[in-house]
């Protein structure tokens, strides 16, 4: 298992919120002149937070934001190591409208953006060589490879950069973060085409209200793809609220998918350029898993959710 | 009192002297720094940057002083402590900019903003300084996203520097002079003379044929013939690059056509590219060491080639008020 403090047994990992941020930046905001980086700021901001989410019984954070969205790799480590909470950092990038132009309009005639091929390369070094702090240096190797498509559906470049991302999961044995577009079945079936095996991918957003009332998370669940509801602590009119969310948790484990499931916030520790959102990385653990007993979960189903699963999905394969 | 701020702070006009109005320390797309194969060690940008700038300041003496427009914008690997750190240590003036290359490399946060906040992000980078920097910039900078046409993120990218040129009195050039009917436009209902405005790389090969240039200088707009040293006949020329000679001609005709007082000369080389080849062997002093001998002999005078270099940009980036 790939921390920012390099491989780490995976029964270390302990429970593990596999869909987080730690430092949020919307791509440019960093350039933005009303916009203040603080760095010992961010620190004390994020290490409150991963001491409370260890407090109530955390072991590991995902941060799957990808490479391009304020990742801070010596940060994390620093982070990892005061804090003692196991940081995962992750490779990929996406949407689309999230890429920089070096992706988008090359400096080539005519500007094609990049192929499959590209990405899965870029990708795969990250995880091969190391996570890279730009122009200065590669630090550990990435532990996820995380990309995201468009809402109102996947573009050329994000069909690109999702089977650039299925070819690097292949290659280093990494898992691979995909959050649908408009369509999450059709999405994991690119990745999938690439060969990379169902067991190696989680979908995420499968809470949003659409997904649910298409039947998506049992769909992809029997499809053999680890299905995130990760917007734990969220009731808006994009996803459904913690009482739905439970439900459905009951009813994929009573499908016998309950190997299938895992349970994320998306919570964003720090933001910058953007809303963000508030939410402690210990949520799951002290509102919504007593919400799973409530409705009669065995432990050992919530235990292998919170812990085993994601355990699964991040050991190399 | 006329000034122009440079990365070191302002000076006065007169102390511009020969002036490469449209260069580069280092350019690259933005998310290019995330790729490897275009890192250098600091070691190496300092050894591949020093020996040109020491070039161009001393090619320059005879004007006086040297000065480079330093054309990157905001996302494309300004790095304005570094050129501090050059022009304290060569001698040379270096102006930075504001502003983007061109819609197509606004990373996220910016090409979700409003005409408003990029007004706002103009402006304070020219009257209080560039990030934690403390350097004012001295120009903006814009440009048409690849496709020939102004996209609608170009054009807020216009009107924003538009106001923040009305506002704070320093110009705007842009990358590309095609599809210019839109910017004319803008500044227009802006309130900005097209005085303020060099169009640039009206000379490039790829916009040949899509630049209303005569049409733009007669409007009163500058003219950026700017690309200069990027010809067809290098080894392996980048695919905006053009006939020497026909480059010259173009550029002869405006200077002899009675378009002297509205046309400026540059080369566009990168010191040092970010994220991409460059072109081997092209340098900013491509201006004195091919452009100004071809000049001369097709018959320009030293006193044209003053107006070029040193007369035209002091007018242009004097800080009007």
């Amino acid at each position: 298992m790939n921390t920012v403090l390099g491989p780490v047994p995976a029964d270390r990992l302990g429970v593990v919120a596999v869909h987080e941020a730690l430092l949020s930046v919307l791509p440019g905001a960093e350039h933005a002149f009303d916009i203040a980086i603080d760095r010992a700021e961010i620190f004390e901001t994020l290490a409150a937070k991963l001491r409370d989410f260890r407090a109530q019984g955390g072991g590991t954070i995902v941060d799957s934001a990808g490479m391009y969205h304020g990742r801070d790799v010596p940060l994390y480590e620093a982070l990892s190591r005061a804090t003692g909470v196991h940081v995962v950092a992750s490779t990929g990038m996406g949407p689309e409208p999230l890429l920089g132009g070096y992706f988008l309009t090359p400096q080539t005639n005519p500007p094609t953006p990049w192929p499959a091929e590209r990405f899965a390369d870029l990708f795969a070094r990250e995880v091969t060589e190391g996570m890279v702090v730009p122009r200065v240096e590669r630090r550990g190797p990435a532990g996820l490879v995380a990309t995201a498509a468009t809402r109102e559906g996947m573009t050329g470049t994000e069909e690109s950069l999702f089977r650039g991302a299925a070819r690097a999961g292949l290659a280093t044995g990494v898992a691979v973060s995909i959050r649908f577009g408009a369509d999450p079945v059709g999405d994991l079936e690119i990745v999938l085409d690439e060969g990379l095996p169902a067991g190696r991918v989680v979908v995420g957003g499968l809470d949003r209200r659409e997904a649910v009332a298409a039947g998506a998370p049992l769909e992809i669940a029997r499809r053999g793809a680890f299905v995130a509801l990760d917007h734990v602590g969220l009731d808006d009119d994009d996803h459904i609220g913690d009482e739905e969310r439970a439900a459905l948790v009951v009813e994929l484990v009573a499908a016998g998918l309950g190997d299938r499931v895992l349970l994320s916030g998306n919570a964003i520790g720090v933001a910058k350029g953007h809303p963000g959102r508030e939410l402690p990385y210990g949520h799951v653990l002290s509102d919504f898993a007593p919400r799973l007993h409530a409705l009669g979960l065995a432990d050992a189903d919530v235990r292998r959710i919170l812990v085993d699963n994601p355990r699964e999905l991040l050991c190399r394969a | 009192m006329s000034r122009v701020n440079t990365v070191l702070g302002p000076i006065a006009t007169e102390e511009l002297g020969f002036v490469a109005v449209h260069e580069h320390i280092g350019y690259g797309m933005p998310g290019c720094e995330l790729d490897t194969r275009w890192w250098k060690t600091p070691e190496e940008r300092y050894e591949e940057t020093v020996p040109k700038l020491r070039a161009f300041h001393d090619n320059a003496r005879p004007y006086g002083g040297a000065t480079f427009v330093e054309a990157t914008g905001i996302c494309n690997g300004r790095d304005v402590d570094y050129y501090k750190s050059l022009s304290a240590k060569t001698g040379v003036h270096i102006v930075a900019c504001t502003g983007f290359v061109g819609g197509d490399t606004a990373l996220a946060f910016f090409a979700r903003a409003d005409v408003d906040y990029l007004t706002r992000q103009f402006v304070h980078e020219i009257t209080v300084g560039i990030g934690d920097t403390g350097v004012r910039a001295g120009i903006i900078k814009v440009g048409v996203s690849r496709g020939f046409r102004m996209t609608d993120l170009d054009q807020r990218i216009y009107r924003a520097a538009a106001r923040a040129a009305v506002e704070t009195g320093v110009p705007i050039f842009t990358h590309l002079a095609v599809d210019a009917e839109p910017a004319i436009e803008i500044f227009g209902e802006e309130g900005l003379p097209l005085h303020r405005v060099l169009f640039g790389h009206v000379d490039d090969g790829v916009s040949q044929g899509r630049v209303r240039d005569t049409e733009i200088a007669d409007r009163g707009g500058r003219l950026g013939f700017d690309t200069f040293g990027y010809d067809l006949e290098l080894p392996d020329p980048p695919f905006w690059g053009r006939p020497r000679r026909e480059r010259l001609e173009h550029f002869l005709r405006f200077i002899r056509g009675g378009y002297l007082d509205r046309v400026l000369a540059s080369a566009d080389a990168n010191c040092s590219p970010l994220g991409w080849p460059g072109v081997k062997g092209h340098t900013v002093n491509y201006l004195f060491e091919d452009l100004i001998p071809d000049l001369r002999d097709a018959g320009v005078d030293d006193a044209a080639i003053t107006t070029i270099f040193v007369d035209n940009p002091a007018s242009f980036l004097t800080i009007q008020n």
